[in-house]
């Protein structure tokens, strides 16, 4: 997908199909004895976006009586603070949205200019808003710090004068082949050294591999987090609760492109598969769910997704 | 002064012309320098002139000081350091398991700054600190600088300081630097630079007020005769700005939030606290509830307004900040968005301590305040941007290389040390990453005399100066400072964590006769020497209570020891001790049960057995990683009264400082140590304490424990705070006696021989301090009937275990309710078993015979260990955060 920094209120591009869906993502949280006072940050909510439209979307959090406070953070995402200030044994927040996703124009990636280009561009950028927006996801953030590692992984794709859209294909292309997918190899907290090293991991993983070695180029690369739609196996009706979350990368490509969403996990640029929740400079930036607890000893936790489509939207 | 505080600048940079090997013409009009016998300067020296002759503003002081006396300067140094002693005035220093409250280094030679001087540099101060001010409220707000191009996006981007979760919060009147140092050093023509704004939590001010309160006791004469500028109004200014933040004008609750003892500079924050009346908590005492933060009190949950903050901001919020830190307050991110509290200085503030955005602070001043930017910085060239890197790899030779984030810290780097090949590699790293370098010009600091060796010698200095804000919005510099001074007249970096020295510093007001300022103020001026002001609070956060509560435990349980191990050392020093050798055997036995010596001991039949008994008694005493020894108690003693420092009167820490010092072994002593055995080459020198020595010791601790018991008696108020530490004297005494009781197998003592039997009851009465009272009491020979009414039952026996019950039930019953539902309130529970204790002992057939005996002191060492839990519950176990 190909997504423009574009005003919320554009049109969608005339002419392209359009994906619908219902999401409703789960997380329970069971605790081993009451826990008195717990506060949470979640990044929960759709993000409205040129090419996804929000039309609906809604939190239910169990205890009820929970106190709620919205914010927008720094990366223009809904942010939610939530506390249960009373004795409980569980706590369970539900998201359920709407959304639309449309189609993004097809567009040729060797087009896209040579990526030292890009990274020349950056020091333009000092001007007007959306430059200082960009160049702040070309640094080392609190999970992404660039090593000689990355930066070494990364040469290859990042040959002398290749166009940057297709130098970044090329990069989770290779990223996809060379790691394995294994979630139990790593947890939210295995740093990014030990990814490296082992070669195995998830699609955060991922994602922050490609991010790191993005930055080693200089180039800006953010993290996205979302969902994919699974695809049921033919003739299977598609199950409620399989998916996960899902998260990806997007590299700058310059002022005439923007922003390119690449999924290293399914080696391929985005598309109406993937609904985008909230980006920022890494995983950490973007959590889903945050959370610190007074007392409780121990806690289970169940997250279930279900993206379920809807009938195609009227054109 | 945080981790990264540390100056780097050249104290041995050539002047102008090279170093001069003559340091003042010979045959000077005064030859003030030459009769010091000071020199060596090349440099600026504060003191005299590259002439040697003394600086005007100099000549009162040095008059008033006399003749350089090396016997009546060395007197003057002792005084100064027996009274920062005293005040228990030190510094922690990190990553050094014995850099636990180092004494402060303060030298006995003030730096002297004349008024007309400092005027020009309060001007400058004031304007520097109102433009970091808007440049932090930009850079938090709309950010025109960045968007209009005055600052590159990279100077907050890069920086892991910039805070993006309290960006767009608005703070009361745009004021985000509420406190705020400088260090400050002058260059060989006379002139003042900027070396590094400290933003974040500046320290320091503390130390410069205990400075001041030591120097004008050491001379107090030249103190009088220089006029010199009082701080304590400084402070009050503070204070009042602190309480004309809160959201609530009503009796403003203001905390100062300490990381706890283990910082490098706690003293100040007691210090401090207690100086400006402000509750000290740590981030484990508040709590947010409905987006405000509250202070967790024995009798509930206290609205907090203001928030004076000595935690950086990244551990500020562990739901917002770093998710690991365990020094913050979950939620307090929120309450500041939400406007019920106000955090000085501001979250994020920190982010000026960067240094890339310092070669852009001339441009800034013009364009934000429209004035020339007074107090020059030292040149700093940001690697981040083209050109001033450029500039900063073409004269590396010459410039020092330095972290430009305060969270990406490295040491400095000194071009003109490097190799060719360090110096490729360095040029290399930077062009990797070149946001996070600077080069800064390297300077040469000026001197100012020190006594060292039985003269002055000049060291370089540097000087840290402290502003707050004030109510109206301005700001207001603190007329002294902190100075500090390398220990080397050569060496490059000054720094208290190098072990580095400090100042105190004079403003010379000029004026004869001081009129204070026509400006109201809260209460009359103080003098900064005078005891701080009290408390306006007297919450008593949870924690509290539970390390007072562990106070009074450990204080109890070092008393219980040395008892035990006094009578040990008399019966084995003292032969013709009575009834020595049969009463050795009991005790020994008891102290194997408590696991003071090992067990092998415990058959001993006769004093002087062995070197074995001897060394395994020194090694109770004394070895601090022996798990129950007297030394390991009195750490944990020392550590636990070091936690509670702001609630403990002076007096009291002098005495918990002289009792961990007298626990020290004799090692530490170099005059007690012998020197190894001959003949063992392969062993270390063991150090060895006589036992006479070990006996004076031991008699030594246990005055000065009986001091600290007489302070707790007679010099605490007699709120919630003093109730816990006598609780946990009481619960600890209690548990001894009975631990005691079964030591000594005084439920079968009738099985032993006569001899046995007398030995042991003899022990008990000594132990419980009660030998008179049974002689004047009995005048019969020891029976065990008598001793178990007069150290168990007897309520009107301070040492009897009736007694701690009497007591405990007292407490119990007058404490604040606690948070839990009546019915099921541990105080309550507590009380009910301090109650059916008492019940027991009061009836006479409990203590008859051998299996009544048996089964009270079971009974009683089942069940009071659950007063201490149910307290624990009750009113301590504030479960502690976890990220989740």
């Amino acid at each position: 997908m190909l997504s423009h920094d574009l005003p919320e209120t554009s049109a969608p591009p005339a002419g392209a199909a359009t994906m619908r869906y219902r999401v409703r993502h789960t997380t329970r949280y069971e605790y081993g004895e009451d826990v008195p006072v717990a506060h949470h940050l979640l990044h929960l909510t759709a993000r409205p976006h040129p090419l996804q439209r929000v039309r609906r979307s809604q939190l239910t959090i169990t205890p009820a009586t929970a106190l709620r406070a919205d914010h927008t953070d720094y990366f223009g995402n809904a942010l939610i603070y939530v506390a249960v200030q009373e004795p409980h044994s569980s706590f369970e927040i539900t998201a359920e949205s709407e959304v639309e996703v449309f189609a993004a124009p097809r567009r040729d990636p060797s087009a896209t200019p040579p990526w030292e280009a890009v990274r020349e561009s950056l020091r333009g950028l000092t001007g007007p808003d959306d430059g200082a927006d960009i160049v702040q996801y070309a640094f080392d953030s609190a999970l992404v710090t660039v090593s000689p590692d990355l930066a070494d992984y990364a040469r290859p794709s990042f040959t002398p004068g290749r166009p940057v859209a297709e130098a970044s294909i090329d990069l989770i292309r290779r990223v996809h082949r060379d790691f394995a997918f294994d979630p139990s190899a790593t947890t939210v907290a295995t740093p990014l050294s030990v990814v490296m090293r082992q070669r195995r991991g998830v699609c955060q993983d991922f994602a922050q591999v490609v991010i790191g070695c993005l930055r080693a180029q200089g180039l800006p690369a953010r993290y996205v987090s979302g969902y994919l739609r699974t695809l049921p196996p033919p003739g299977k009706p598609r199950l409620v609760g399989a998916d996960v979350s899902h998260a990806w990368a997007s590299v700058w490509c310059g002022g005439g492109t923007g922003w390119l969403d690449l999924c290293p996990t399914n080696d391929r640029p985005t598309d109406q598969d993937f609904i985008t929740i909230a980006w920022g400079r890494d995983y950490a930036d973007v959590s889903p769910v945050r959370g610190v607890l007074m007392g409780g000893a121990g806690h289970a936790l169940t997250v279930s997704v279900d993206v379920e489509p809807l009938e195609q939207a009227a054109e | 002064m945080a981790d990264s505080d540390q100056i780097s600048a050249d104290a041995n940079l050539p002047g102008p012309g090279g170093p001069r090997t003559v340091p003042f013409l010979q045959g000077s009009l005064f030859g003030e320098a030459d009769a010091l016998g000071y020199g060596g300067a090349y440099v600026y020296d504060e003191m005299v002139t590259g002439q040697g002759k003394l600086r005007p503003h100099w000549q009162t002081f040095m008059g008033t000081l006399g003749p350089l006396d090396p016997d009546l300067m060395s007197d003057r140094w002792e005084e100064a350091r027996r009274l920062l002693h005293q005040n228990g005035v030190t510094y922690n220093i990190y990553a050094d398991p014995m850099g636990m409250e180092r004494p402060w280094p303060l030298d006995m030679m003030p730096l002297l700054l004349p008024s007309h001087e400092w005027k020009a540099l309060e001007s400058g101060l004031i304007q520097r600190a109102t433009l970091l001010n808007a440049v932090l409220a930009d850079l938090y707000g709309r950010q025109t600088l960045i968007r209009e191009g005055r600052l590159p996006p990279a100077v907050i981007h890069a920086d892991p300081g910039f805070r993006r979760a309290v960006h767009g919060i608005r703070v009361p009147g745009d004021i985000h630097l509420h406190s705020y140092a400088v260090d400050l050093a002058r260059s060989p023509d006379g002139r003042w630079w900027v070396l590094s704004d400290r933003t974040q939590a500046p320290s320091g001010s503390g130390y410069a007020l205990e400075n001041r309160a030591v120097m004008s006791k050491v001379l107090p004469d030249s103190f009088r005769h220089c006029q010199v500028e009082r701080l304590a109004p400084f402070f009050e200014t503070f204070k009042e700005t602190l309480l004309s933040l809160s959201p609530r004008k009503d009796r403003p609750r203001v905390v100062l939030l300490t990381p706890g003892p283990y910082n490098e500079t706690y003293f100040e924050h007691v210090y401090l606290a207690r100086y400006l009346g402000l509750t000290l908590v740590e981030g484990a005492d508040l709590t947010v509830r409905d987006r405000q933060v509250y202070l967790k009190t024995l009798s509930g949950l206290e609205q907090v307004d203001v928030i004076l903050r000595r935690l950086d901001a990244d551990f500020a919020d562990p739901l917002e900040m770093r998710a690991d830190s365990s020094l913050g307050v979950a939620g307090l991110v929120e309450a500041v968005r939400a406007g019920s509290v106000v955090v000085a200085n501001a979250l994020g503030s920190g982010l000026l301590e960067s240094m890339a955005l310092k070669s852009a602070l001339p441009t800034l001043c013009r364009h934000l305040l429209g004035e020339e930017l007074k107090l020059p910085g030292v040149a700093v060239w940001w690697c981040g941007n083209d050109a001033e890197r450029a500039y900063a790899l073409d004269s590396l030779e010459s410039l020092v290389v330095k972290p430009a984030f305060p969270a990406r810290p490295f040491e400095p780097i000194f071009g003109s040390d490097l190799s060719k090949a360090e110096r490729a590699e360095l040029v290399e790293k930077i062009r990797q990453r070149p946001w996070n370098y600077v080069a800064q010009e390297r300077l040469a600091l000026s001197t100012a005399p020190v006594w060292h060796e039985g003269k002055l010698q000049p060291r370089p200095l540097v000087l840290r100066v402290f502003l707050c804000s004030t109510p109206d919005g301005g700001y207001s510099v603190m007329p002294g400072g902190l100075t500090r001074v390398s220990t080397e007249s050569g060496k490059l970096v000054v720094s208290m964590q190098r072990g580095g020295g400090s100042k105190d510093t004079w403003i010379l007001s000029g004026r004869r006769h001081e009129t204070p300022p026509a400006r109201t103020r809260l209460s009359p001026p103080a003098d900064p020497v005078a005891e701080p002001i009290k408390p306006v609070t007297t919450d008593l956060p949870s924690r509290v209570a539970d390390g007072l509560f562990w106070l009074g435990r450990y204080a109890e349980r070092a008393e219980s020891a040395v008892r035990l191990l006094r009578a040990a050392h008399t019966r084995l020093t003292d032969a013709n001790f009575p009834g020595a050798g049969a009463q050795m055997r009991p005790l020994l036995s008891l102290m194997a049960g408590l696991g003071l010596v090992p067990k092998d001991f415990s058959d001993v039949t006769e004093t002087g057995t062995g070197r074995g008994l001897q060394n395994a008694l020194n090694a109770s005493v004394f070895d601090a990683d022996h798990p129950y020894s007297l030394r390991t108690q009195i750490v944990r003693l020392h550590r636990t009264a070091y936690s509670v420092r702001d609630r403990l009167s002076l007096d009291t820490w002098r005495v918990v400082s002289a009792i961990e010092r007298q626990s020290q072994g004799p090692s530490s002593h170099t005059g007690s140590q012998t020197a190894g055995t001959p003949g063992q080459p392969g062993q270390p020198p063991r150090a060895r304490i006589d036992a006479a020595s070990m006996l004076l010791r031991l008699d030594d601790i246990m005055i000065s424990l009986a001091a600290l018991s007489g302070h707790q008696q007679e010099s605490m108020t007699r709120g919630s705070g003093w109730r816990f530490l006598d609780i946990g004297r009481r619960i600890e005494r209690a548990l001894h006696m009975i631990a005691v009781m079964r030591g000594v197998n005084v439920a079968d003592l009738t099985r032993y021989d006569a001899n046995t039997q007398e030995a042991s009851l003899a022990i008990l009465l000594e132990l419980g301090e009660s030998v008179m009272t049974y002689r004047s009491r009995y005048l019969t020979t020891v029976r065990r009937d008598g001793v178990l009414q007069l150290l168990l039952a007897d309520e009107s026996n301070p040492r009897a275990l009736a007694f701690q019950l009497a007591a405990l039930h007292g407490h119990l019953t007058a404490l604040p309710g606690g948070s839990m539902p009546r019915n099921d309130d541990p105080t309550a529970s507590a009380a009910g078993i301090v109650r059916t204790a008492r019940d027991l002992l009061r009836d006479p057939a409990a203590l008859g015979s051998n299996a009544a005996l048996h089964s009270t002191l079971d009974t009683l060492a089942a069940s009071l260990p659950d007063v201490s839990n149910l307290l624990a519950h009750a009113y301590f176990s504030h479960a502690f955060a976890r990220s989740a």
